[in-house]
């Protein structure tokens, strides 16, 4: 295989930083691409050699295969790393980048094909002896079919996109009577979204966990599973805190769920690192979801509790060397959270923010890490996502990394547009959450009271103090004191304002 | 001087007076103690010992500050007696969100509205849904009304603030 020493970064963001990180670490060098609204982004600044890509809108730029893969070449590159979103789960991209003689870092092409599409990636599974929700393997052909088949499995039931992910093209149908008009719309929305509107249907599971495994394989034919990540915190199937490892599995479970995984990479001759997604009932009975066959998100928790640089793997088994995690490791050591600080606001529908990052301190000190892609200065932009950081701490047990957490999050401050912080800091400090009593309902279940706009009362005093003077400072600025009284040096106006009260006394 | 402080929603308002190095707040005397962190927003406050840094954000119209403290972020207001007393004889407070038009709360695209005019919403009935940064948003109705005008249409491409739609209703007003 050919030798690696630079690499292009297909991403953005956090994620694009993250890689570059990984292959300074690795002592290769990173080339960056940037739109038009991200010349300078921080993952811009990081890497030894950044490439113009096109407009902001991600269609004309980091979707521009073409773009990426000329990119790559002219700058000598040997490989790509897509990260995740974007291209990372398109096999015409993988293909392409094998093409152009270079290294795709993920797996084969042909193991992106068979876990995109859901229904074959369910037929898979069951060949392979993994546990499927139940539910059809094939898409229905009409909703006349559906009903046969959710009458079947009894209601309620879940239509969802063949070519799905992300929630899109997916409808809940509790009863018979809505199954026509919400086919249609299911339909409709995979059509929109995937340019193929099949649909399938999966029972629908009451309040489940979800539960993931991390595996990685490479080239000498070892697969590992690096254990869980519990991501049941969710809204609209956008995770919102992830933690490893999760309360509700035993070490045999763990152990169980690992094989799965495992066997479910190996049935398509997997390479790289990547997720099995379970629906885990309060029983221990666990379900195949999907597989994600690129880098997650949440991968840090994972990699503070397993001792594992997940990224570095991938690019070492990328250039074809085997992977240095060894079976002994394979036990997590500690609690890991992750919070996605998101310019989302809590407090109104988790409606995204557009604006500049104004101020930013990032939270430091022991077990904490910020794996940021905006700093203080930077627009969030309505282009792409509205992921700011991954706050991610470890502890010594759960407990402490709540502890951690809550500290941390009470250390970071963001002043130009609203945040996600104050949710993550609210379920830090929620009663059931402290418990690990999870599924994927939690939100909806507690999100409600847990938002209700009440301020701390410690802070109600000290707020409405510091409003007052900033009040008397502002009304000081308006209206000029006296020449004779005018001070020549103004540290902070409030401060001279109160000086010069005080001397008048 | 005396301000008049809300914080958030919450329904009491308190009475600060600002007096040299000391304030009272709601008649109890503290002294206080307001610095500016050199080159950031952050104010640093000693309230009769206590230490908290708050960062403070303008926000739209005199005496309004969105503040950040221990991760909360949390709007204010402060007004002098002078201001209270005119706003009580005009019989009307400055409220958030008095319009009854509501408006994209970021630029995005219209993908669905949910109401035609003349018809009757309830609050928190879905109104329009705008898609932005990957996302669908719905916008609710705030309250209970009846549409006046829908000021846009699927497909529609919106600029943050423009308005969507207008919902009229009976007690708005006061």
């Amino acid at each position: 295989m050919a030798e690696i020493s630079r690499v292009l970064v297909a991403n953005r963001g956090e994620i694009a930083l993250r890689i570059i990180r990984a292959c300074h670490e690795e002592r290769l060098e990173a080339v960056a691409v940037y739109s038009q609204a991200d010349r300078l982004s921080p993952h811009v600044r990081a890497a030894e050699l950044a490439v113009p890509i096109g407009p902001a809108p991600a269609v004309d730029s980091y979707l521009n295969m073409g773009r990426l893969i000329e990119a790559a070449r002219s700058t000598g590159c040997q490989a790509i790393h897509p990260g995740y979103g974007f291209l990372s789960e398109r096999a015409p991209f993988a293909d392409a980048v094998a093409r152009a003689g270079l290294v795709f870092i993920g797996p084969p092409a042909a193991a992106i094909v068979a876990m995109g599409d859901k229904t074959e990636a369910r037929r898979r599974m069951q060949a392979a002896g993994v546990p499927i929700v139940p539910g059809t393997t094939q898409a229905v052909s009409d909703a006349k079919r559906a009903r046969y088949e959710a009458t079947r499995l009894g209601f309620p039931v879940l239509l969802k996109a063949v070519a799905g992910g992300g929630g899109k093209g997916m409808r809940l149908v509790h009863e018979p009577a809505e199954l026509e008009a919400a086919f249609q719309a299911a339909q409709g929305e995979a059509l929109r979204a995937f340019g193929a509107g099949d649909v399938y249907v999966e029972k629908y599971l009451q309040r489940p966990r979800h539960v993931e495994i991390q595996v990685l394989a490479d080239t000498h034919g070892r697969v590992v599973a690096l254990g869980e990540r519990e991501c049941s915190i969710q809204r609209r199937h956008q995770k919102l805190i992830e933690e490893a490892p999760s309360v509700a599995l035993s070490p045999a479970l763990r152990r169980r769920m690992s094989e799965a995984a495992t066997a479910a990479a190996g049935s398509v001759g997997y390479v790289g690192a990547g997720t099995i997604e379970f629906l885990l009932g309060p029983g221990g009975e666990f379900h195949f979801l999907e597989m994600n066959t690129r880098l997650q998100v949440e991968h840090p928790v994972t990699e503070l509790v397993y001792g594992v640089d997940i990224v570095r793997e991938q690019l070492r088994i990328a250039a074809g060397k085997p992977m240095r995690v060894h079976a002994g490791t394979l036990n997590p050591r500690g609690h890991a959270i992750e919070c996605r600080i998101t310019s989302e606001d809590p407090f109104n529908d988790f409606l995204p923010a557009t604006g500049v990052l104004r101020y930013l301190r990032v939270p430091s000190g022991p077990g904490v890490r910020w794996d940021g892609g905006v700093e203080q200065g930077n627009e969030v932009t309505l282009f792409y996502d509205p992921l700011i950081a991954k706050l991610i701490v470890w502890g010594d047990t759960r407990e402490i990394a709540i502890q951690r957490m809550r500290r941390a999050l009470r250390e970071l401050v963001i002043v130009g547009l609203p945040t996600s912080q104050a949710f993550h800091l609210r379920v830090m400090e929620e009663p059931t959450f402290q418990r690990g009593e999870l599924d994927i309902t939690y939100l909806e279940r507690v999100g409600p009271a847990l938002l209700a706009p009440e301020p701390r009362a410690e802070v109600v005093r000290p707020l409405a103090v510091v409003a007052a003077l900033l009040a008397e400072e502002q009304r000081a600025a308006a209206v000029p004191p006296p020449l004779s009284d005018r001070p020549t040096v103004r540290p902070s106006g409030w401060v001279d304002a109160a000086v010069r009260e005080g001397l008048r006394e | 001087m005396k301000y008049f402080v809300r914080i958030a929603d919450l329904p009491q308002i308190l009475e600060v007076e600002v007096e040299g190095g000391r304030v009272s707040v709601a008649g109890a005397p503290y002294e206080a103690h307001l610095a500016a962190v050199p080159g950031t927003p952050l104010y640093h406050l000693l309230l009769a010992g206590e230490s908290w840094t708050v960062a403070a954000q303008p926000g739209e119209g005199i005496g309004r500050w969105t503040l950040g403290v221990v991760g909360e972020r949390i709007e204010v207001e402060a007004v002098d007696e002078r201001t209270r007393h005119v706003q009580e004889l005009t019989g009307r407070r400055p409220v958030r969100a008095a319009s009854g038009t509501i408006q994209a709360p970021m630029p995005g695209l219209v993908v669905r509205v949910a109401v035609t005019e003349g018809q009757r919403v309830e609050a928190g009935a879905e109104l329009v849904v705008v898609e932005a940064m990957k996302m669908e948003n719905q916008l609710r109705a705030p309250r209970a009304g009846v549409v006046a005008k829908v000021h846009v249409a699927v497909g529609e491409a919106v600029e943050k603030g423009a308005p969507l739609v207008t919902v009229e209703s009976p007690e708005l007003s006061g």
